[in-house]
């Protein structure tokens, strides 16, 4: 696993910034799932369990903690819909509903071809700027349920 | 200092004390006591669930201890306090709001628990259940469906969890990560959705995970061989000590109607700290293997073949008095000090009969610096000198290591897989080497008031070797200082001693095996041993397994399991500990019929245990008796040091093998005994998980050389035979070796070529 | 009460400061030379002085908690500044605007506060969902590195990855320590034993970016800001929900709520009315819009109206919200972020969501309603950490002032809104991921891709 041993090294130089290696968890994983495609398969978890001299349990101990971690698989794309009460004040709700329908999915599902997951999220800080959708963690503000239809062109096939 | 954080053995408290008022009780406690322990102390109860002082410093989880602290406005997690002067504490029993905070707790604890009781395994045992009974909510309020999940989840062969039973106090992922620190059991997810996982489906596997189930409050984690088993108020529970490692943890074998159903920790705060391993834990099944010899078999023309106990006791004396003194004895040093005395009064007064074998040599010259095990959780510096794993020789060291590091000791081990690598046998000369060159860790080690030595690996002549470094470094006069060597065998020096109290005339030299005396199934697995069989006329076996000895033996008689005997036996600190029978074995005792045959020599042999100790005692410890092991075995004080006998130069020697191997570009073979073997575990089925992989361990160096990967097939030759394992890169092993478990090692000579297939 | 002045997000003039040149015009970085010449006892001094207040949400004096930090002489250990930028408190997003408008007197605050506290470690944690701020304070950062402003000290900016929990300092350093973002008992606190039980203070971005005014300032003219009493200096306000021109605002502490909501927010659109509005954050006690109209935004006056200033983010809810529904969406928050390690928060959040939710549904009885207010009760005051408390008070704030709501859905036996609440049919991430995490899957988490 080529890929792998490059992770592994990468890993290495981030475990060498922390006083204490294991501080270097979080981006070790973040570092991985951006290697496999937006999750973490186990043998992802197993891969940074090497590199990060941990066990693979305690990968998922962590991955399965913290939000930004998906330990099933994702589309291509991942559309995040902060539904908190500042956008949900600003009709957050119509935008989830406009993705679901422009998508023909429900939130927390992937697309047939695999190309789009949409999930609903927590508040993502952008309540000023509601309704705030996270594509691929790119935020985007103020968006009304009628620009949905343009953002899923964008995401394409 | 926080309460568990440096608790249990090995604790150095201030003398100080300090005055706290409970329920308006005032209650002087030493400084830094834990508020549950100074409230206990006064008889006053704060319950707990989370809090466990052994797993170190408390979490405040559960918030199932919550206390009223004067001038604090929020209530607080007691388990989490220590107590302060003046401190003025309110539970449950004297404040309205403690209470109405507990009743809380438990009611959240109660809304995802079923109400299954009656099927639970904890039942009557259960922490939870008590509580409730005593704090709870009569009934619930919750009209929501309960979180459930399929039911029992299998952790590992050994462990089955309920997770809808879990309240989510995380003293098993505590035990996992802080104490055994094999990470292998952990907490997933978040929130409501947290839950006790391990990875993926990898089972639980390491060598302590047993104790997860003592520890869970309720019936969530349970023992697969007990599910079901029996309920609390059927059982008894019998005191008694572990048979299976030089350690002797103290365990409780919990019975019903005659038949052992588990064992469990009894915690010895100087031996084990509570904690036992997988072996000790769930190898009892062995005594009710299908090869247990329940009555004497003697060879005849379809060879061997059950015989009435007379007839037996005649062959047996026939086949002794026929080898005219030309007797050799193969001790297992798993018998206890009476069977070895009784043994040895049979042969050498008997029979004048004088020559054994034992697996490995032992000496009483540590005793000079004996301490508990405990003192090495409290270590500043240890030194492991051996080629083997602490873990494989003694568990219960291990797991004081493993403290002694997390309070901040350094831990030096010098063997072919240590922190100072050296080639097999090396080791001693290596710490050898390193005291006489003023080393900065000689320096050290001289210097340290809270210093271990711990010899793991064979030679050394059964800790003599040691005992010259420790008195070299002054251990003798600081208590805070031991040295400990850890045997091959349960009872080795209990056996070696009672062998040689036995004599009463010098030993002549004889020619020749005329008959050979196996002595327990682990002296019947010895090659070594095997080995002597094909020299001698005829064989007499004492085995509790027929499958081991069906070639070879002309008679064989059945041997009892530590958990069926009655005697004591002396572990590796030096303690003499008392084993208990906790079942009837389903043969007679060894002292039973040894007497009847030492009778027929005209020699006296008692066939009581107690009796026999009271002989031994007199001779070997001083006249202690039975009755002060009590529950507790304390440790003997120290003995002056006698310098032993010069070395003898096995180490030196097998150093040199090795190095030579090195040269010729074979590797040295270095077999080793897993923790996870012997007669016993291999009959037992759910256990076999924990047994090495079919491999051989190989350094990173040796095998790129031979372009050999982990994973990769090789073939293993030495003149003749050869064996296909798979390969395994070892970052820790020193190169020029070949590690292989003793199982897999098959004959294979000391210099091994290693090619890949 | 002294006007309006932008001190945080001086010099700006509405736009950005991210290039260090930029900045020294405006006079950045004079308050880290004149720093370098003071000793760590100046600077507390004047940071006392100024009775800087923690902006993230406890209000404890900055300067009180660094004095706490023991001298390398009383701990040996290395120091560790922790700057806590994980904003997640719903409503909140000022430390945002700060990372992206002024990073550099960010940057140039912490270097002050680390010479306070006599620290050569900084680590920012930053929630992983900003990720342009992250990339903008990365850069400035390389930016003061090429100049050499950062002397002997390290800072290291380090990512978090969702988990609102990891806002509470010590469940920060858990995480920071590569553990699962689970708070600890205190004590001991952070000062004492914090980031690898080193001696540790955690401050609020916008804290440490208020140090470098302050010091070029003087804590005494800072203090003229804003209220004389606990409430000195300027709040960067986050404004949200129904409001014509949401944003963050800053203004001096004791501000009017209704200026804030009417003049500087432009009131409420499509002429609706305002109904209630939360003052401090999702964690804070909700007020009528009565109540509203009296408070000034300032620590003394929100607690005397019961309620906090918590996080200074003010969302304002009109007539059109449905507050049992508000109710579900928050306790659903709050489910979703305990971390699950004490029994009280872990069980009483999910607990009350399911109570919640029947009452909307119209099943709830006046059972119901009380079990929901001793729930609270019993969550309230007996957590590990603040996260299980405040959600109760928040949610027991709801029925207080709102019960007559609670009744019409019990005696409705439905929403008296009937769908056409603001928040109808609001779908949470406990709706939708709950399969995900929860008990439907159960000895393999994870499946190989094909
Ligand atoms: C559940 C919870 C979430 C919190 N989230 C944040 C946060 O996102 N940002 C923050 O600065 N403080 C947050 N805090 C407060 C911190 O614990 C801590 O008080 C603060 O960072 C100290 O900095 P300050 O004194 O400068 O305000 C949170 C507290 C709790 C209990
Ligand atoms: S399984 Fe038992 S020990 Fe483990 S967290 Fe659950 S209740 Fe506690
Ligand atoms: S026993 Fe104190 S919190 Fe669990």
């Amino acid at each position: 696993m080529s890929s792998g041993t490059s992770l592994y090294d990468q890993i290495a130089e981030l475990r060498a910034r922390y006083p204490d290696p294991r501080s270097a968890i979080l981006p070790a994983l973040q570092l991985a799932q951006a290697e496999h495609g937006g999750w973490l398969p186990e043998e992802a978890l197993r891969g940074v369990a090497d590199a990060m001299d941990v066990t693979p349990a305690y990968c998922l101990s962590i991955a399965s903690f913290y939000d930004m971690f998906h330990t099933e698989p994702v589309g291509r794309h991942v559309v995040e819909v902060c539904t908190n009460v500042s956008c949900a004040l600003s009709g957050a709700q119509g935008v989830v509903e406009a993705f679901e329908r422009e998508l023909g999915i429900h939130a927390g599902e992937t697309t047939g071809d695999g190309n789009v997951t949409l999930r609903t999220v927590e508040c993502l800080g952008g309540c000023g700027w509601a309704t705030v959708v996270a594509l691929n963690n790119r935020h985007r503000l103020h968006v009304r349920a009628g620009d949905v239809y343009g953002i899923v062109k964008e995401l394409g096939e | 200092m926080t309460p568990g954080g440096d608790a249990g053995a090995g604790v150095r408290h201030t003398a100080d004390t300090v005055t706290v008022t409970i329920d308006d009780r005032e209650i002087e406690v030493a400084k830094g006591t834990g508020l549950v322990e100074t409230a206990a102390e006064a008889g006053i109860e704060i319950p707990v669930f989370c809090y466990e002082p052994r797993l170190g410093p408390p979490v405040g989880a559960c918030r199932m201890c919550l206390v009223e602290i004067e001038g604090l406005p929020k209530l607080q997690a007691g388990c989490t306090l220590t107590a302060q002067e003046g401190m003025v504490v309110r539970t449950a029993a004297t404040s309205e709001r403690a209470a109405h905070g507990q009743q809380g707790t438990l009611e959240f604890i109660l809304v995802n628990h079923p109400l299954d009781c009656p099927v639970c395994d904890k039942g009557g045992e259960c922490p939870l259940q008590d509580l409730t009974f005593r704090y709870g909510p009569g009934s619930t309020r919750m009209r929501f469906p309960k979180l459930t999940f399929d039911k029992p989840i299998p952790v590992s062969p050994l462990i089955a969890l309920d997770r809808e039973r879990c309240i989510l106090c995380y003293r098993c992922t505590r035990f996992s990560s802080d104490v055994a620190e094999d990470g292998q059991l952990i907490a997933r997810n978040r929130g409501a959705y947290s839950e006790i996982a391990t990875f993926g489906e990898d089972p639980y596997r390491a060598p302590f995970s047993g104790n997860v189930i003592e520890l869970c409050p309720v019936g969530a984690l349970t023992s697969t061989q007990y599910r079901f088993e029996a309920r609390p108020w059927e059982i008894t529970d019998v005191p008694t000590v572990c048979g299976l490692c030089p350690a002797g943890c103290n365990i409780r074998a919990t019975t019903r109607e005659g038949a052992i159903k588990r064992v469990q920790s009894r915690n010895h705060p100087e031996v084990d700290g509570g904690w036992i391993c997988d072996k000790g834990r769930f190898t009892f099944p062995a005594v009710r293997a299908d090869d247990r010899v329940r009555e004497p078999l003697a060879r005849g023309e379809l060879g061997l073949a059950p015989v009435s106990w007379d007839a037996a006791l005649d062959r047996a004396e026939e086949l002794l008095r026929g080898a005219r003194g030309r007797i050799v004895t193969a001790l297992s040093g798993s018998e206890t000090t009476e069977i070895a005395y009784g043994l040895g009064v049979l042969v050498r007064r008997g029979l004048h009969a004088h020559s054994a074998v034992l697996h490995e040599s032992t000496s009483s010259a540590l005793d000079a610096f004996r301490t508990p095990l405990s003192t090495i959780g409290a270590a500043e510096l240890v030194v492991v000198v051996g080629d083997d794993e602490i873990l494989d020789r003694a568990p219960a060291v291990d797991l004081w290591i493993r403290r002694a590091r997390r309070n901040g000791a350094e831990i030096i081990t010098i063997g072919a897989r240590g922190t100072m690598r050296t080639a097999p046998g090396g080791a001693a000369e290596a710490l050898q080497e390193l005291l006489a060159s003023r080393s900065a860790l000689g320096k050290r080690l001289r210097a340290s008031e809270h210093a271990v030595l711990i010899w793991s690996g064979a030679g050394g002549g059964g800790g003599a070797r040691l005992a010259e470094v420790a008195d070299a470094l002054g251990f003798a006069a600081k208590p805070g200082c031991g040295a400990f060597h850890l045997p091959a065998t349960p009872n080795a020096r209990g056996v070696a001693e009672a062998w040689a109290a036995a004599a009463d005339e010098d030993e002549v030299e004889v020619e020749g095996i005329g008959l050979l005396v196996v002595s327990g199934d682990e002296a019947a697995s010895d090659p070594a041993v095997r080995a002597l069989a094909e020299k001698a006329d005829a064989v007499l076996a004492i085995t509790m397994f027929h499958s081991l000895v069906v070639g070879w033996a002309d008679l064989v008689l059945p041997a009892t399991a530590a958990l069926e005997r009655e005697g004591t036996s002396m572990n590796l600190e030096g303690r003499v500990q008392r084993l208990r029978r906790a079942v009837t074995p389903p043969v007679p005792d060894e002292l039973a019929w040894l007497a009847k045959l030492a009778g027929r020599f005209d020699v006296a042999l008692s066939p009581y245990p107690a009796v026999v100790f009271e002989q031994l005692s007199e001779r070997l410890y001083g006249g202690l008796e039975l009755g002060q092991l009590g529950e507790q075995a304390p440790l003997p004080a120290r003995a002056p040091y006698i310098a032993p006998a010069p070395a003898h130069t096995d180490a030196q020697t097998a150093h040199l093998d090795a190095v030579e191997g090195h040269f010729v570009g074979t590797l040295r073979l270095l077999r080793y005994t897993p923790l996870f073997s012997g007669p016993e575990v291999e009959r037992v089925a759910e256990l076999q998980f924990q047994r090495p992989e079919r491999e051989v361990a190989l350094a990173a160096g040796d095998a790129d050389r031979r372009g050999i990967a982990t994973g990769d097939m090789v073939t293993l030759r030495s003149n003749g035979t050869s064996v296909e394992l798979r390969a395994r890169v070892d970052r820790k092993l020193v190169e020029g070796v070949a590690r292989i478990a003793e199982e897999h090692a098959a004959d294979l000579h000391l210099d091994v070529e290693v090619v890949r297939v | 009460m002294s006007t309006a002045t932008e001190i945080v997000f001086g010099g700006t003039h509405g736009g950005a400061l991210t290039e260090l040149a930029d900045y020294e015009a405006v006079g950045g970085m004079t308050a880290l030379r004149r720093a370098r010449e003071m000793t760590p006892n100046e600077i507390i001094e004047e940071l006392n002085a100024s009775n800087l207040r923690g902006r993230g949400g406890a209000f404890f004096p900055t300067g009180r908690k660094w004095s706490f930090v023991p001298t390398p002489e009383q701990n040996p250990r290395p120091h560790y500044l922790v700057v806590n930028a994980d904003e997640s408190e719903p409503g909140t997003f000022k430390d945002r605007e700060i990372l992206l408008r002024v990073p550099l007197r960010f940057l140039e605050g912490c270097l002050i506060a680390a010479r306070a506290i006599q620290s050569q470690h900084v680590v920012v944690y930053i929630r992983g969902e900003y990720e342009r701020e992250w990339e903008v304070l990365v850069s400035a950062l390389e930016q003061m590195r090429k100049a050499k402003l950062l002397g002997d000290v390290t800072i290291v900016v380090h990512r978090g990855a969702g988990a609102y929990i990891c806002g509470e300092e010590t469940a920060l350093l858990e995480s920071l320590e590569g553990k699962r973002g689970q708070p600890r008992t205190k004590p001991p606190f952070p000062a004492i034993a914090g980031l690898y039980a080193s001696p540790t203070a955690v401050n609020n971005v916008e804290s440490i970016a208020t140090v470098p005014p302050i010091i070029e300032m003087g804590g005494a003219e800072y203090a003229k800001l804003g209220r004389p009493d606990a409430s000195t200096g300027t709040r960067v306000f986050s404004l949200s929900g129904n409001v014509a021109h949401p944003g963050n605002y800053e203004l001096p502490h004791g501000f009017p709520l209704k200026d804030l909501i009417f003049e500087v927010g432009g009131g409420i659109p499509g002429g609706r009315t305002l109904k209630a509005v939360i003052p401090g954050g999702s964690s804070t006690a909700i007020l009528t819009a009565a109540e509203a109209e009296k408070v000034t935004l300032d620590y003394d006056t929100l607690a005397a109206a019961g309620t906090a200033i918590g996080s200074a983010a003010v969302i304002a809810i009109d007539d059109r919200c449905c507050i049992v529904q508000l109710g579900v969406r928050i306790s659903q928050f709050y489910e979703h972020e305990s971390c699950g390690k004490c029994t009280p928060c872990r069980v009483g959040t999910r607990w009350t969501t399911q109570i919640l939710k029947r009452i909307e549904s119209g099943e709830g009885t006046h059972a119901d309603l009380d079990l929901l207010i001793d729930v609270g009760e019993k969550v309230n005051g007996t957590c590990l950490c603040p996260l299980g408390d405040t959600a109760m008070i928040a949610i027991a704030s709801y029925v207080a002032k709102f019960r007559d709501e609670f009744v019409a859905h019990v005696e409705e036996g439905g929403c008296p809104f009937h769908g056409t609440s603001s928040l109808e049919g609001i779908l949470a991430p406990t709706d939708v991921h709950a399969a995900h995490v929860g008990p439907a899957e159960i000895t393999r988490p994870l499946e190989v891709v094909a």
